[in-house]
């Protein structure tokens, strides 16, 4: 699926799904299995593994797609400190401070995923300066694209 | 028919006198997506004060909480939910749910769903049906959160499963219920009898397609919120007379359902059902029940 391609290769890397598994819902998508195939009709709401919508011409993820990205040993990363988790899922960027591992490009204006010191996908953002050259610890290095904190964004939504 | 008295009175005769209740805060590991020692000791490290519920699996008390646990980076990953202690019972008692076709009727918010898939390991298909949109979008968000893949969610009102021309392995009827007060401060100002009828009777009509859609091996768990018996022992009391199903004996937490309700005596088979009076939890009715003729022996 193209816009799925497109958005996995900015990370730098590739993830094989099959697109036989692959359902378009509206412009949502959604990973099935074999069994899940067997029993799905047109009219569902939700199915399989969420992987993300297009909207307006832009692809948005779902956490369960960039989880697999982060399965990629290749795929930009960058891995922060706790204080910078905390902030990061309450939608705040990513300070050079806070930064205890990059991989893969380094480059501005390419996207990263966000790890915390598990290992865990918190997130993407999009690196504002070539994080080698830049200066100044209490500088903003990555913009919040996209964090997990957004479940709880949405809970508050459906409540309200 | 309503007020507080008149309805503690009511209890009064099941055999509980009423006593205030304050509901503890409880939540599951979603085992699929975590080691659970893994869970608890970075809760703990957090400051979160975890206290194991002796009759569940997998499950834990808050008893202390720097801050709210709906905001961990750990619940946002989906390593566990929110759900409250009697809530996590139903999807127990199914007897083996790795790769069969589950139908849970009323699903949303789908603290359920996500606990019967992580029951399941990712296996086999629920078909998670729920009569309002907008609580589907909530459903959705936990079956994401929760990486839940083996999920179908539809909108659907329950009383219209068979247009799904499946025969399901196993039902959830977690239904649409009156609630509780130990759920609700102003459950006995906002309650009537006829409130109550009017869900029976809803709950009569989603059992009995469930009934028709229920492998003839299958297996059918029935649970409410709810403390009142028309909702609950004179339900299964006339699922037994009218729909061919029988109940299982259960083994969780709770006491016999009594076979003689508001005067009217009932099938013996009733006390296999299991009532939880507000006191480590909320109120709870939950039953086990299967086809006729489709008994399976117990140990």
């Amino acid at each position: 699926m193209k816009p799925i391609d497109d958005f996995v290769d900015r990370f730098g890397t590739n993830i094989r799904l099959d697109e036989s598994l692959i359902v378009d819902k509206q412009g949502r998508y959604f990973l099935l299995n074999q069994k899940l195939k067997k029993l799905i009709s047109e009219d569902f709401f939700y199915a399989g593994l969420y992987l993300g919508k297009m909207k307006e011409g832009l692809f948005f993820p779902s956490f369960n797609l960039l989880a697999m990205i982060a399965g990629s040993k290749q795929a930009n990363k960058i891995t922060v400190d706790e204080k910078t988790e905390w902030l990061f899922i309450v939608g705040r960027d990513v300070f050079k401070r806070g930064i205890l591992k990059a991989s893969g490009s380094k480059s501005k204006g390419a996207y990263t995923l966000i790890m915390n010191r598990h290992g865990e996908c918190l997130g993407f953002g999009r690196i504002l300066c070539n994080l080698d050259d830049c200066k100044g610890e209490h500088k903003v290095v990555a913009r919040n694209v996209s964090d997990i904190g957004d479940f709880l964004r949405r809970e508050r939504r459906f409540k309200g | 028919m309503s007020g507080k008295q008149f309805f503690v009175d009511r209890y009064s005769k099941l055999g509980w006198e009423h006593k205030p209740v304050k509901l503890r805060q409880a939540i599951r590991v979603n085992t699929n997506n975590v080691r659970e020692t893994d869970l608890v000791r970075r809760l703990e490290s957090r400051g979160i004060v975890l206290e194991p519920i002796p009759f569940l699996s997998h499950a834990y008390w808050i008893r202390k909480s720097p801050f709210s646990v709906g905001a961990t980076t750990e619940y946002l990953l989906g390593y566990y939910s929110i759900q409250e202690a009697a809530a996590q019972i139903p999807a127990t008692l199914f007897a083996d749910l790795e790769g069969k076709i589950v139908l849970d009727a009323c699903a949303a918010p789908g603290g359920k769903t996500v606990q019967l898939a992580d029951a399941m390991h990712n296996t086999g298909v629920i078909i998670a049906l729920d009569v309002e949109k907008r609580r589907l979008t909530a459903l959705s968000n936990h079956l994401e959160r929760c990486r839940v893949g083996n999920t179908i969610a539809r909108h659907m009102d329950a009383r219209h499963a068979a247009r799904l021309k499946i025969k399901f392995d196993r039902i959830l009827l977690d239904v649409p219920c009156s609630g509780n007060f130990a759920a609700d401060e102003e459950w006995f100002q906002r309650r009537t009898i006829k409130d109550i009828e009017r869900n029976a009777t809803l709950q009569r009509e989603i059992l009995k397609e469930a009934a028709g859609v229920l492998n003839d091996e299958g297996e059918l768990v029935y649970s409410t919120c709810s403390l009142e018996p028309e909702e609950n022992e004179l339900n299964i009391d006339w699922a037994i007379s009218h729909l061919d199903l029988q109940t299982e004996p259960i083994v969780c937490q709770g006491e016999s359902s009594p076979t003689k309700v508001l005067g009217i005596q009932l099938d013996s088979s009733v006390e296999n059902c299991r009532r939880l009076w507000p006191k480590l939890t909320q109120g709870f009715f939950v039953c086990k029940l299967r086809k006729g003729g489709f008994s399976v022996e117990t140990d």
